[in-house]
């Protein structure tokens, strides 16, 4: 005790052994004599500060502040991983008999899909192959297309072009699915028939079409990411040695991003898997397999179609609507498969990028690089074979013989020319990328423009919408998307905080991760179906403004937890660490250090969030939609009127509406657009404005 | 050299990272407002035991700590410890400048805020003191209210050490505070750290053994794990008693 007594010369008098707990007795913290006054000079016994009886008051407020702030956000954790879970159960649940009943092999082989006629027939094998046919189109379309756009962007273009082309791109994956579909029914069906002279142009190419370019902005903005992320040294390694651009491109950058941007197909196929209205609108949606196999005019129905089409005339607890769930957990299958692809290649990327533990002997990739002409002959076999049972023999020759040539002249090529050709054809797929988007942008913007007028933003539609405004839709989405945000916003901010920043990490946060990833995934036409039975139907909520709002909620919820998630991580852990060390307490620390910097990631990700809540329709269609209302909800338990869902309607049953259609579409497409290039803005604005 | 007391000890400590032994057999006292160093080859424990003083090795999943780390005779490693408190009285400067993204004012603020000073003259007078003791003040006094990332490494890394001066601590833990700071800024942060002793006691962990000898008043040899020599640092430099120990410092390897 007396040897821990010492001469100090920093403190004066008044404050020596004063309770040290700042919090709760403000003012009264050692202070620092100010540097003019000289130092005073006074005893202190550190014993004193940490025995002082004084002090437990403080610290048990302290403590018990910390562990209610801790189990606030523990509740948020679980409320959503209990809502996850939930969801997941529900569908499997409800689909469960329809497995029973039919036998899974013959509900998933089974060739006919006619749950109403006389005698009902349950096979979803049309489906799950138009979906799998629409998703390979959509990907031929998209994949070349997407990666010559990314290395352009990432590779070639100046710095000012980039600026452009960059969130141009980005607003392509704003649009909402409804607009495209809407484009594709009134524009692509409308040149595919002229084109191949068909009585209609609704067809598997047509979706395949339209939802490639739904992917590409996926496919774009992930590969981009990924040859950005390519250390600048390799590049300068290869050009070193003599290497063109384009070889180093190919043979250095690119092999690099592989991963990245094998991720990036993947997630643009769960994208195209997952969308509803789009394919509705353009499909044909007859549940039928093409015949033959490749007739890319042959209308087909998709998965996703078949729930948009038929869950609204369906008697809950009937065979059907058992079938539907079936449906739904196939289609959740699917989406599980692709993102646990996704995922197994994310995390390759990044231990590929951390530290190399237990690499692949040397022995083994010998023998892989040994075998890999054998492979590669074994391959093109293979695909040739099925491309002659897909298409006929003239085009299998072509294909061959292309290949052929392409490896004959290969070494021959001079690396200039070789360089031009490549560039020629990434400058091509930029190009014809800009072109869909203005063609689109101009459609709707030209032919939407004469439908604007005051009295269209707010009055009420009549004649079935031919006539009159879209007001109460406008009003509807704004309280839809409000309502979602509110709901999903702090819990999902809640449990991201939890997981991060409180949980240990370990099994439960891999857990909740990989829930929400999954429902992340997940087409949004399976969130409407859970509105539908579980909201609407089983807690009698019925068709309802609050029972779109929670459909919405949970659908958005995943995404914000993982922003917030990827917002908290970017933060550094030295600076929690400075914080802890200068004796904050873990939330003080949280509330001051982490969370600020953290906001606008947080922001960009809710924008995002608010963005697609506005122009979804899947999760709306059932539980919360009316085609046509006078009037305003009066209050949640009341229908509202929506513009997605309105130029639905409007687009596929209400003929001679054409400038009403545009004009819908055009609000639509100007509110989603706003908040899209609100979240862009932010996020370019901060990002410049944070570097550590 | 005259005796101040012990102001931190350490009992067999002994700390495991999973299946590594991360830290054997540790004894030590550390001295009252002297400079200690502790030197050793990289990966020898010597930020895992500092890290020990302040409990930051809480953050790190998996560790397990057995023996006494005994701050002014009451013993730290206890679970019911409060570490906030704790680490109020014990500061860190960590080996990266790691200034929080606010205000260069708001940084050294930072602390005081948190422990609950809301007067605004206070905070002023306090910040003024920290930064003129960090030997900052002169070079930013103009713009208190700019963002600190504008600073340069040797600034951050004084801005850092004015922010934990500002909350008083009795210890101040320093982790390698010049490593990543060229020549000029590493001496001066240097003769800050001979200033501080005067109402602090120093602990740093340093790579660098002229660094160590320049500074410091007492220096601890680590190596493996153990705690191999302690002493005053003439002798640990001049007069080795552990073979290993003379190997070191005399550069013959490490």
């Amino acid at each position: 005790m007396k040897e821990g007594g010492r001469i100090r010369t920093r403190n004066p008098p008044s404050t020596a052994g004063v309770a040290v707990n700042g919090e709760g007795d403000p003012g009264s913290p050692r202070r620092i004599s100010p540097p003019d006054t000289g130092p005073v000079q006074v005893i202190r016994d550190l014993h004193l500060h940490l025995l002082a009886p004084g002090l437990a008051f403080g610290r048990n407020a302290r403590r018990l502040r910390e562990n209610a702030v801790r189990a606030l956000w523990f509740c948020t954790a679980i409320f959503a991983v209990l809502a996850i879970f939930f969801i997941l159960f529900f569908l499997v649940k409800e689909g469960y008999p329809a497995f029973e009943q039919v036998g899974v092999w013959d509900f998933l082989s089974g060739e006919r899909w006619n749950p109403t006629g006389a005698k009902p027939g349950y096979g979803v094998f049309p489906l799950i192959v138009g979906t799998l046919l629409v998703t390979l189109g959509a990907m031929t379309i998209a994949v070349p297309l997407g990666i010559g756009s990314a290395v352009f962007i990432a590779e070639l273009a100046p710095a000012k072009v980039k600026a452009v082309v960059k969130p141009a791109v980005e607003l392509l994956a704003g649009i909402p699915s409804v607009v495209y579909g809407f484009f594709g029914l009134i524009v692509l069906t409308d040149r595919l028939r002229i084109v191949f002279d068909v009585p209609s142009g609704e067809s598997w190419l047509a979706g395949s079409i339209l939802l490639g370019i739904m992917a590409l902005p996926t496919i774009v903005s992930v590969s981009e990411d990924a040859l950005s992320a390519v250390p600048q040294g390799y590049r300068e390694g290869s050009l070193a040695l003599g290497a063109t651009h384009w070889q180093t491109i190919a043979r250095v950058v690119a092999p690099a991003a592989l991963s990245g941007i094998a991720a990036a197909i993947v997630l643009g196929m769960g994208r195209a898997i997952g969308e509803t209205m789009a394919v509705i609108m353009v499909c044909g949606n007859a549940a039928i397999i093409p015949d033959p196999l490749w007739n890319v005019l042959s209308p087909v129905r998709t998965l996703t179609g078949t729930l948009g089409i038929e869950m609204g005339e369906v008697a809950v607890g009937s065979a059907h609507y058992h079938a539907l769930f079936g449906v739904a957990v196939v289609l959740l299958a699917i989406t599980l498969l692709v993102n646990l692809a996704a995922r197994t290649i994310l995390r390759q990327i990044r231990e590929k990028h951390t530290v190399t533990t237990g690499r692949a002997p040397s022995v083994f990739r010998d023998t892989a690089d040994a075998a890999r002409p054998y492979v590669c002959a074994v391959v093109g076999v293979a695909g040739a074979i099925v491309l002659l049972m897909a298409t006929n023999i003239l085009v299998t020759a072509f294909a061959v013989a292309s290949v052929a040539l392409f490896l004959a002249v290969r070494d021959r090529i001079s690396p200039k020319t070789g360089q031009k050709v490549a560039f020629g054809l990434v400058y091509a797929s930029i190009t014809t990328v800009m072109l869909v988007l203005g063609v689109l942008l101009f459609d709707i913007i030209a032919h939407g423009i004469p439908a604007l007028s005051w009295e269209f933003l707010i009055e009420p539609p009549s004649n079935l919408g031919r006539a009159g405004g879209i007001g109460p839709a406008i009003v509807g989405t704004l309280y839809l998307v409000t309502g979602a945000v509110l709901f999903a916003l702090p819990i999902g901010v809640g449990a991201a905080i939890y997981i991060n920043e409180y949980a240990q990490e370990g099994r439960v946060t891999e857990i909740v991760r990989s829930g929400a990833d999954l429902l992340n995934g997940t087409p949004s036409i399976v969130f409407g179906l859970f509105g539908f039975a579980f909201l609407v139907l089983f807690l009698n909520l019925g068709v309802s403004l609050l029972a779109g709002q929670i459909t919405l909620g949970l659908m958005i919820l995943p995404t914000i937890i993982r922003t917030t998630e990827e917002a908290l991580k970017g933060i550094p852990d030295a600076l929690r660490e400075g914080s802890l060390a200068l004796g904050a307490t873990h939330w003080q620390t949280i509330a001051r250090v982490v969370l600020p910097p953290a906001v606008p990631g947080i922001l960009t990700g809710t924008i995002l969030s608010i963005g697609r809540a506005a122009g979804e329709t899947a999760p709306i269609l059932f539980t919360a939609v009316v085609f046509s209302k006078r009037f305003l909800p009066a209050s949640l338990t009341e229908p509202v009127m929506a513009l997605p869902y309105h130029l639905f309607i409007l687009a596929t049953s209400v003929p001679g509406a054409r400038e009403n259609q545009y004009g819908t579409a055009l609000v639509l497409l100007i509110l989603v657009m706003g908040v899209y290039m609100a979240a862009i803005f932010i996020r370019n604005r901060y990002q410049r404005a944070m570097t550590w | 050299m005259q005796n101040n007391g012990t102001i931190l000890e350490t009992e067999d400590l002994n700390l495991h990272y999973g299946e590594n032994h991360a830290l054997i057999d540790i004894s030590i006292r550390i001295p009252r407002y002297r400079v200690t160093a502790l030197i050793g080859p990289s990966g020898c424990g010597k930020s895992t035991l500092l890290r020990c003083f302040n409990r930051l090795n809480d953050l790190v999943k998996g560790v397990k700590i057995g023996g006494k780390i005994l701050f002014d005779g009451k013993d730290i490693s206890d679970p019911d410890t409060d570490v906030v408190e704790l680490r109020k009285r014990i500061g860190m400067v960590f080996q990266k400048p790691n200034p929080f993204p606010f205000s260069i004012y708001d940084n050294v603020a930072y602390g005081l805020r948190i422990h609950g000073v809301r007067d605004r003259k206070e905070l002023d007078r306090i910040v003024e003191t920290s930064m003129k003791r960090a030997a900052l003040w002169d070079e930013v006094k103009d713009r208190l209210h700019d963002p600190a990332m504008g600073l340069s490494g040797g600034q951050l890394q004084r801005l850092c050490i004015a922010r934990t001066l500002a909350v008083e601590p009795d210890i101040v833990l320093m982790d390698e505070p010049c490593s990543a700071l060229d020549p000029i800024a590493t001496s001066k942060i240097e003769d800050l750290i001979d200033e501080l002793k005067q109402n602090y006691t120093v602990i740093i962990v340093t790579h660098n053994m002229q660094q160590a000898a320049r500074v410091s008043d007492y220096t601890g040899f680590m190596y493996l794990g153990r705690l191999i020599e302690f002493g005053e640092t003439s002798q640990i430099f001049e007069s080795p008693r552990e073979e290993l120990t003379n190997k070191y410092v005399t550069g013959r390897f490490g």
